[in-house]
This record gives C-alpha cells, structure tokens and sequence, in this order.
C-alpha cells in the first residue's frame, strides 16, 4: 500500500505503526480461510446478511483492545462474541469431526494471535504467546443498536454480568464516558468538531451517566429524546472530543446507515473521511448505497478507501475480494440488488420479456 | 433494408421493420424560434421512442472538466428542465404533424459508464414526475406513456435488436 499523502504536514510513521496491517482466519466462525490486508484509511466490508462482515470486525477490534488492555486475545474473543456458556471452541467453524481455530491480527509489526480447538471450553486453554512490543492502540466499536440512550446504569448491571450483551456495549459506554479534554483541540480536530456542531444543532453533555444534547434555545434534550441518527453523531462528537478517536486509532462501525435519514449519510461520509485524513483507520460494514456512493464522490484522489467484498462461492465458502476503487467492488450485492429493481422497471415499461 | 442513427460516436442499428430518423438536424426547422428537439425519433408498430442522447464518455471531445460539470449538474437534477423541454417541444411538433398517435417513451442516453443503474432509475423518477409521465384526470390521453434512462450498456442490455455502438473517427481512435 503506498504511504499517506505527501502533502500532510505531519509524519505518518505513526500513523502506519498504528495501523491493522492484516487480519488471518483459519477455521473461524464462518470463514474457512481468510487473509484479508486492509487500507490505513477506510475500509468498507460490503456483502449479503451472513458473509461474515461483523465477525472480522469483531475479531479486529478484539486484537485491539486485548492487546492494549495487555489481556489474553482468546479471553476478550469469548466476551465480545459470547459463544454459549462461553466456550470458546464454539467459535471454530462447524464441521465434522474436531478442528482448529486460528485467529491473527497484525497491527503495526506485532501479531495478536489465538488458536484454539473447536472442543476447547475454556479461553484460558487457547494457545497463544503475548505478542512482544504489544501494539498500544486506541480503538473503538460502534455497534449496530444504539446504547447511550439506555447508558444510564447499563455498566454497574454489566459488571454483575446481570444482562446478556456482548462487551462491545459496554466498551463502547467506557469510551462514551470518558471525560472531555480540557483546552482547545488542534485545529484540525477543531474544524471537525465545528462540523459536527452544525449537523447536531448543539453539543453533547453527560450527566450522571445520561447523555444529553445541548441545543441553545431549546435546552438540553435527553438521548430517549433524540432522533436515533442525532444520537450516532452524537457519539462521534464525543469520541473526538474525548480524544478517543486521534491519529492512529481505530474506529469500527457496523452499519452506520441504521436509523439514518440518508440526507444524514453525505456528512457523515464527510466526517469519515477527515477522520482518515487526521490518521484514523476506519472499517465500517454496509448494505447502504447512499453510503457507498457518498463515500465515491466525496473522496479525493489522496484519500485511502478500500472496499472488502465479502462473498460465498460455489462451494459455499466465504470468499473477500479487495478493490481500491467503487466500480471495482465485485461482487457488488447492493448494486445487484438496484440491478434487479431496473430490469425489472424496464420489462414493465418496455413490456419485454425478462433477461434469462 | 435496416437503417441506423448516428449521434456523435454513438450510432444505434435499427431492425429492418423499425423506421428511424434524426429530429433535430436542420429538417426539424424551428430552432429559430426556441423549440428544442429530441436527437432520433424511431418508430414502432405499437409504440414510438423519443430518443436523447448525450455521450460523456465520447473519446476526447468532453474534456474532464466539462463532463464532471455535466454529471454534477444532472445529478442534482440541473439538466431536467432542458431534457424536458426536448421531450415536449418534440412532442408539440409532432402533434402538429399529425403524428402522435401511438403511446410514446422518452428514451433517454446518458453515455457514461460512472452512471449505474441506481442512479438511472433515479433520474428516470424524477425525470417522470416532471414531464409528466402521468395525468391530471381531465386527460384522456398521456402525453408520454414513461421515461426510460440508460447508459450505453444498459440500453444493450435492454435493446438487443436496436446495438448501440461507438464509432471512432480516424482523428480520434
């Protein structure tokens, strides 16, 4: 992959030690083998329900946080997919007779990795070396339902493990609750935060535990209150401003369209793509068009986007091709699916018979 | 005997049952007073198709500046007002020919490989709310049975018997 622009005043060697360099399944959940290398930029996992888009972002920010936390990899697997009873085993693919599990993320030089068999119960039995010089990454976790309108108490009731969630949850309210940054931000994150502002219509305040938005006239507003897509940028706001996302962590976002209006999405890609240029590496899966389009037209020749195109094959294996470029994503399920929807306006107005 | 079409580069071979000919060379004759008009009207037993065509991936004629101004324009939906008006004029002119008998379909070409067919079928919405493809009930008739945009493979992907090609000068192959 070719270095970060030139024309960025900042050094980069930082940035590329930080980043995901490559992610290896082998046996794992769904996957039978994958050796999938991802952009220091953004990376899109695109695919049908099923190809395994949330588990390699799972996975990914599982070798993040462990390796930051200087916690077992196999351990912060079982607490982030919650096989049942949490045994780990469950997590290696279902097959006849017993096989082995491998999992391993390369982050800047240092591999996070964890083996383990599918008759393994215990994580603790999951073989694996600490990795030397364990890679102190900043990462964060987005999951598909929004959490900080229910944040309140969430974390004591976690902590007892009183409710079943996986940990990206609870992760994701640590973060969220981390305190704001005294002083004035960089410029660069200045102007982000300003663009946040103006899509918001205010900032974010936390409150004995409850997120409110802060709007000028109208007061403050509790999240229960808030639009959901408000809420999303909400949380981003925070990120930032918390120093959360800074250059060289990582930011995974599972279907950031959900509860979107798509006028929402343009900004959105917008504030994606500054986050990559100030350093941060971005995975997101989609199933939205709106996205994958403004993310086309909003990028600059500079900017690092790579879509993964999750897939089975024949042989129904999960299979992930790699394209640096929109039109080259193949295959493209989301434009398939609109593929369909023409041919099948044509026929009605053309009145012709379908294409075989 | 079959016949073609040619616009710029681009030139669709018509089957021998489909009479074709191009509306707004100097036979139209009215552009002195404003009227706009369709590039190829071909006709159908069944049907006519009012056919516009504008080729942005033509080979060196569009500069790059000129054809993302394009593309931006017609995506925000700039370019509505000038394809309807195209569609309308025509349409105008042919009534007064007597000859709007059929249902007609507005064909439009937007050669451009960057158009996909989410954003074809988008334009074709609006461009159908505008025109309109619809009726106030007063109407007896529709002034145009339905919009139709393609790029240049989507309309070979839908018009086998009508190919669309590209041809290349010797100044520019």
């Amino acid at each position: 992959m070719s270095s970060r622009p030139s024309t960025t005043p900042r050094p980069r060697a930082e940035l590329v030690h930080g980043a995901i360099a490559r992610i290896r399944l082998e046996h794992f959940t769904a996957f039978e083998y994958l050796n999938l290398t991802p952009s220091p930029g953004i990376n899109v996992f695109v695919g049908a329900n099923g190809t395994g888009k949330t588990h390699l972002m799972k996975v990914a920010y599982a070798a993040c946080d462990s390796a930051k936390k200087k916690e077992r990899f196999a351990d912060k697997l079982t607490r982030v997919f919650m096989p049942a009873e949490g045994k780990i085993g469950r997590l290696a693919k279902r097959q006849r007779g017993s096989t082995r599990a491998l999992a391993e993320v390369k982050i800047g030089g240092s591999k996070v990795r964890t083996n383990f068999s599918s008759t393994t119960t215990r994580p603790q039995d999951a073989q694996e070396n600490p990795p030397k010089n364990a890679p102190n990454v900043s990462s964060v976790y987005i999951p598909v339902k929004e959490m900080l309108a229910n944040a309140p108490g969430f974390r004591s009731l976690y902590a007892e493990r009183a409710i079943h969630f996986e940990e990206v949850y609870s992760d994701l309210l640590d973060r969220a609750y981390l305190p704001l940054q005294r002083g004035a931000p960089d410029a660069e994150r200045g102007r982000l935060l300003n663009r946040l502002r103006r899509e918001l219509g205010g900032s974010i305040l936390v409150q004995d535990e409850e997120f409110y938005w802060n709007g000028g006239r109208q007061g403050k507003l509790e999240f229960t209150l808030l639009a959901e897509g408000l809420r999303k940028l909400g949380l981003l706001w925070l990120l930032i401003q918390n120093g959360v996302l800074l250059e060289g962590s990582v930011l995974f976002w599972d279907e950031p369209e959900a509860n979107l209006n798509p006028t929402l999405l343009a900004p959105l890609v917008g504030i994606l793509l500054e986050l990559q240029r100030l350093g941060v590496q971005v995975f997101i899966a989609t199933h939205d068009y709106v996205l994958l389009k403004q993310l086309d037209l909003q990028k600059r020749n500079d900017d690092e986007v790579r879509y993964h195109a999750l897939h089975r094959t024949v042989d129904d294996q999960l299979a992930c091709n790699s394209a640096d470029a929109y039109l080259d994503i193949d295959p493209n399920a989301i434009n398939e699916a609109f593929g369909a929807i023409y041919d099948s306006e044509m026929e009605r107005s053309l009145q012709r018979p379908k294409r075989p | 005997m079959s016949m073609s079409l040619r616009e710029g580069e681009l030139q669709v071979s018509l089957p021998p049952s489909v009479q074709g000919r191009k509306f707004d060379d100097q036979t139209h004759g009215l552009s002195h007073c404003g009227m706009k008009a369709v590039d190829w009207i071909i006709d159908l037993p069944d049907r006519v198709y009012f056919v516009e065509v504008k080729d942005l991936d033509a080979s060196g004629a569009t500069r790059h500046a000129d054809r993302t101004k394009y593309l931006n324009e017609l995506r925000a939906g700039g370019k509505d007002s000038d394809l309807i008006a195209k569609f309308r004029d025509s349409f105008i002119y042919q009534w007064a020919c007597g000859a709007t008998n059929k249902p007609i379909i507005y064909l439009v070409v937007i050669a451009c490989q960057a158009l996909d067919e989410a954003m074809l079928l988008h334009r074709a919405d609006e461009l159908r709310r505008k025109l309109p493809s619809g009726r106030p009930r007063v109407w007896t008739r529709a002034i145009a049975k339905d919009v139709l945009v393609f790029n240049e493979t989507t309309w070979n992907e839908q018009f086998a018997d009508m190919p669309m090609e590209r041809w290349l000068s010797a100044d520019n192959a």
